[in-house]
């Protein structure tokens, strides 16, 4: 038997999208009826009831607005930090790497070998009080003797910057190595000096990575909860925190489903301005 | 308390430690994520139950466990003593996590593929509100008078006619010897100068307000709303003014054996592996105010049948016998709630009789207290005001 | 030295130039002058040595020894950009992010100048496609991208023009149309151009002066028609068009020309066109020098008899023919189809004659396979 030829694409996007329905829609749907729900009356802790109680959403933002700006706040700046590293090293490998090319791309990927968990929970060890880093920069007076680098929002930053880095990196090489060196001798060629050619072909061209590479590293790190909750303090509590607490220790499903949802749509906003913006859509 | 545990293995072996089983599930308490990913695993446990078996679920690396016979030998010998088949579930992961899985059909009445849980007290509560236990038979269970008589009448359960004790756990003061020579007995010691921003207390409400209550004279078997707010505010002032570093689970543990914390509101059986394992750098007491003490508690599921919930009843029997229960608490290290296992200790390990974390003496018992069980209302106010606190 | 560079003007001149990549010499002690204003061709097979003598001028790479002159000024260590040279990429590398108006502003923005609209336009003019001003790269036909690589170039006015293997990329029309455009161009805008190629035909048709490179020497230097002609050596004779090389000796001299042995028969040709060094030489005779008759038909010039066709290859203007010689050779023969004679069949016996002009002579010591492995549709790998 075989199926008239037209139909045989559509038969191929059938197992995507009976797993998208089942894991995504399904669950999305399920995330908007909790979040509009309400305490039944005299109910035990968890028990709620439909209504459509969407000033859930309104109390929940207005509760939490500074975990959210907070986590916006160092979502870009880890976004920021991870591009400033990124870039050189992105381009050492994609043009000045020769032979251990592999090999370097190999040890940007390796820490995904181990869990994320344990990555961070390293962090922890290596900023902590008998780490190399804080009797370091004790002994050059560049912190104070009483000045701790855990629980406080440096490190917040610096454990979402370094999770988050291979996601910043890998496009940045995809986009970089795909340059054809010839565009950058060109514009050499066009009067253009070192600096000039960097700015005026190398970046544009490598412009479809950074988009790529901010996104993978900010949509996550802006609800990422584990390195706010390991290498944090109470100061430094992002959003993610706030949705896991309200899940799991409050028991506040409708408030937990109303953060989500809402940090979906502020991500969501904040993606497509910055892709408008950055004006790239017809490269990516 | 149990709530907290569940690190991965190879997380603690970077921190260089060797632990008891059950304390190796420290640490990512806090991310409840892990507790799901395990919840994922967990799901040959509905394996049916029959006349001659009866199913547990229990806490991870919480009972004797034979490395190299890759056995429980306390489950082993019932077995042999019964002729009965015990299947034993570690996938009891989190609180609310397990209580979320099996809720649906708790209140359908249909079988959730155990014959004996174990919650926190506060979750027993929920359980016992609920109408989600059966009573024990007390014929079955004669064993139940060895209770201590500290755990003997919780407000949940005051004659202990459906849940006993696992194991049980006492918050109070741990410190480093070195910063605290001489010792954290008030709050005032645990506030003193030398930890300042390196105090670390317990995402375990009941134990961190508990304490903080017992210190400003509260009884915490009464406790009222405006008395339990005021400690969470003095907490939150704490935490303003850069005393308290964290509110965590059991990662205070590695924050102590890294020195970015000083001083702590922790847990008996996590503070007595620390001191063995640092040469006595560190150490626990009972706050001279008052420790708060819980437990993880036996009970039957109203869907367990009759001939599960006889079974039941006879291994929970067997583990309120002494000499089984002082087996099981030479490895666990948390605070055997049994009476006679002190002198049954004796012949298993006698280093351990006179060990205060797992029996305390009468005069510690005599400071240990439960904290009072909440209604659904002030289960969520409280839990609410309590996270707010820690910036959630 | 550097800043007076950009305005440098005159003749190209490359001195003794060693380009080494460990132990391999991409171009070995070469010597060229490059006359201002004329189309040059760099001709030769993958690898030898003419893309990276190219990227020598352009300042691409340094030279390992040597210097390379613009007019009086010395370019040998001049960066890229402080040179008055611009290039035509082999596959364009035009700025894909920016407008074939951008693109072609790219080079007058770099030096400063600030009102390009005028010159951009008369450029577009000149490559005929003003109307694809606000176009991206991606968005033109390879021919278009190749005309606009041109226009990139050639807006800037530079002293030295580099085209390296411009017209690679097109299709075989394309090539032809292209070829001739350039040419025009050329003379339009009066650029010195250097052309880097492996189609010896591109090269014939468009340059002035070619110079054949092989394993990072110059052959042979000339116009289109002295290489073609009188080539010098086995190489340049098989890598331009075609040749029949006969081994042969020679036997002495009658005035200007020489009386050549050629397997125990007698043929001359002028002196002035051997370049061998002793008596042994090899005889060179186009294939379509070469003329086929029947035995007894009388014929002028050289003749070699004994010969009976092998293969006969109809091919519209002109009939292919393979000879077997008497001592086992075979030559090529190409007939034009003009003199109404009915063809020859296979296994005929013939005659093969010529004029004693056409022929060159080879050193007797010389490869006669030099030059003709080479596949000419290969493309140049550096």
């Amino acid at each position: 038997m075989s199926f008239p030829k037209v139909r045989v694409p559509y038969l191929l996007l059938l197992p995507g999208f009976a797993f998208l329905f089942t894991f995504f829609i399904l669950p999305i749907i399920n995330l908007a009826q909790t979040s509009t729900q309400t305490p039944i009356a005299g109910g035990d802790t968890g028990q709620y009831e439909q209504t459509l109680a969407f000033g859930n959403y309104i109390q929940a933002f207005v509760d939490n607005k500074e975990q959210f700006a907070r986590s916006f706040v160092y979502a870009t700046l880890a976004t920021i930090f991870a591009l400033v590293i990124a870039y050189p090293l992105a381009y050492a490998i994609a043009f000045k790497s020769g032979k251990f090319k592999n090999i370097l791309l190999v040890l940007v990927v390796a820490p995904f070998f181990t869990s994320f968990l344990l990555r961070t929970i390293a962090w922890k060890q290596i900023l902590g009080e008998e780490g190399f880093v804080v009797p370091g920069l004790r002994s050059l007076h560049i912190i104070s003797q009483q000045t701790t680098l855990t629980s406080t929002s440096v490190a917040v930053v610096a454990g979402m910057t370094y999770n988050f880095l291979p996601f910043m990196t890998l496009p940045l090489y995809a986009s970089l190595e795909r340059i054809d060196p010839r565009t950058i001798e060109a514009a050499g060629d066009l009067y253009a000096n070192g600096i000039t050619a960097f700015r005026m072909v190398t970046v544009p061209l490598s412009l479809p990575g950074v988009v790529a590479g901010t996104l993978l590293t900010f949509i996550p790190a802006a609800g990422d909860y584990v390195n706010a909750a390991i290498l944090g303090s109470p100061n430094t509590k992002m959003i993610g925190n706030v949705i896991e607490s309200r899940y799991f220790k409050i028991v506040d499903y409708p408030t937990a489903a109303a953060l989500s949802f809402t940090l979906m749509a502020a991500i969501l906003i904040l993606v497509t301005l910055y892709i408008r913006k950055a004006g790239t859509e017809e490269l990516v | 308390m149990a709530k907290e545990r569940s690190l991965s293995p190879e997380a603690r072996s970077i921190l260089g430690t060797q632990i008891s089983r059950r304390a190796v599930l420290a640490g990512a308490g806090g991310l409840g994520a892990a507790g799901l990913l395990a919840a994922c695993g967990g799901g040959s446990s509905s394996a049916g139950g029959d006349a001659k078996t009866v199913r547990w679920g229990n806490w991870p690396l919480y009972l004797d466990y034979d490395d190299k016979t890759k056995t429980y030998p306390t489950l082993e010998k019932f077995m042999t003593q019964t002729g009965l088949t015990a299947k034993y579930f570690e996938d009891y992961n989190d609180n609310d996590e397990f209580f979320g899985k099996v809720q649906a059909q708790l209140k359908l009445g249909e079988d959730i593929g155990y014959d004996v849980v174990t919650p926190t007290d506060w979750m027993a509560a929920r359980w016992l509100r609920l109408g989600y236990t059966q009573k024990f038979d007390a014929a079955n269970v004669p064993n139940k008078v060895n209770i201590l008589d500290s755990l003997a009448s919780p407000s949940y359960d005051p004659n202990r006619e459906s849940s006993l004790t696992w194991q049980g756990i006492m918050a109070g003061f741990g410190w480093n010897v070195q910063k605290n020579p001489k010792g954290i007995h008030t709050l005032d010691e645990l506030f003193a100068p030398q930890n300042k921003g390196k105090i670390v207390v317990l995402t375990e409400m009941r134990d961190t307000i508990g304490v903080i209550l017992l210190a400003q004279g509260v009884d915490i078997t009464k406790v009222t709303e405006n008395e339990f707010m005021n400690a969470v505010d003095f907490m939150a002032k704490k935490i303003a003014d850069g005393w308290i570093r964290g509110v965590k689970g059991n990662e205070y543990a590695e924050d102590l054996t890294s020195g970015d914390a000083t001083a702590v509101i922790g847990w008996s059986g996590d503070m007595f592996i620390l001191s063995s394992e640092n040469e006595g750098k560190f150490d626990f007491a009972i706050p001279e105010s008052g420790g708060t003490i819980s437990g993880d508690n036996l009970m039957i599921p109203s869907t367990a049948s009759a001939d599960g919930k006889k079974n039941a009843e006879t291994l929970i029997n067997y583990y309120y016998d002494p000499a089984v229960a002082a087996e099981v608490a030479a490895y666990v290290n948390y605070v055997c709630p049994v009476k006679g296992a002190q002198a049954a200790m004796e012949k298993i390990a006698p280093e351990l009789v006179n060990s205060e974390y797992i029996f305390p003496t009468e005069k510690t018992a005599s400071r240990l207290h439960i904290f009072r069980s909440l209604t659904p209302d002030e289960e969520t106010k409280w839990s609410e005001a309590f996270q707010k606190a820690q910036g959630n | 030295m550097s800043s007076d560079a950009i305005s440098a003007r005159g003749d190209l001149r490359l001195t003794r130039i060693t380009k080494s990549y460990g132990d391999f010499k991409a171009v070995d002690d070469l010597t060229l002058t490059i006359p201002k204003g004329s189309f040059f061709a760099l001709l030769g097979p993958s690898g030898c040595g003419k893309t990276t003598t190219l990227r020598m001028v352009a300042g691409l790479e340094e030279p390992t020894v040597g210097s390379i002159h613009l007019g009086d000024t010395d370019i040998t260590t001049t960066r890229p950009y402080q040179r008055p040279i611009n290039t035509v990429f082999q596959n364009y590398a035009l700025f894909p992010h920016l407008t074939i108006f951008e693109n072609i502003a790219f080079g007058l923005r770099r030096r400063g100048i600030k009102d390009v609209k005028e010159q951009v336009d008369k450029v577009l003019n000149l490559v005929e496609l003003p109307h694809l001003a606000e176009r991206k790269p991606t968005q033109l036909s390879g021919g278009q991208q190749q005309r606009i690589a041109l226009a990139r170039a050639i807006v800037n006015r530079p002293a030295l023009l580099l085209l390296d293997e411009p017209l690679g990329a097109l299709d075989l029309k394309l090539r032809r149309q292209m070829q001739i455009e350039l040419k025009w161009i050329q003379r339009e805008v009066g650029l010195t151009f250097v052309h880097v190629t492996h189609d010896q035909e591109e090269a014939m048709t468009m340059a002035d002066t070619i110079a054949v490179m092989n394993e990072g020497k110059i052959e042979q230097m000339g116009s289109p028609a002295d290489l073609y002609d009188n080539p010098e050596t086995a190489f340049v004779a098989n890598f331009l068009g075609q040749s029949n090389l006969i081994k042969g000796k020679i036997d002495g001299n009658d005035g200007d020309n020489l009386v050549v042995d050629l397997y125990g028969q007698k043929v001359s040709m002028p002196k002035k066109r051997s370049h061998a060094v002793d008596t042994s030489l090899y005889a060179g005779i186009r294939p379509e020098k070469f003329r086929i008759s029947r035995l007894g038909t009388p014929v002028r010039g050289n003749t070699l008899t004994g010969g009976h066709i092998e293969d006969v290859s109809y091919i519209g203007v002109s009939t292919q023919y393979v000879v077997a010689m008497p001592w086992g050779q075979e030559v090529m023969v190409f007939e034009q189809n003009d003199d109404g004679v009915a063809p020859f069949d296979k296994g005929d016996e013939v005659n093969i004659s010529w004029e004693p002009t056409f022929t060159f002579g080879l050193r007797g010591d010389e490869d006669i396979e030099a030059g003709t492995e080479v596949n000419p549709e290969e493309l140049e790998e550096q």
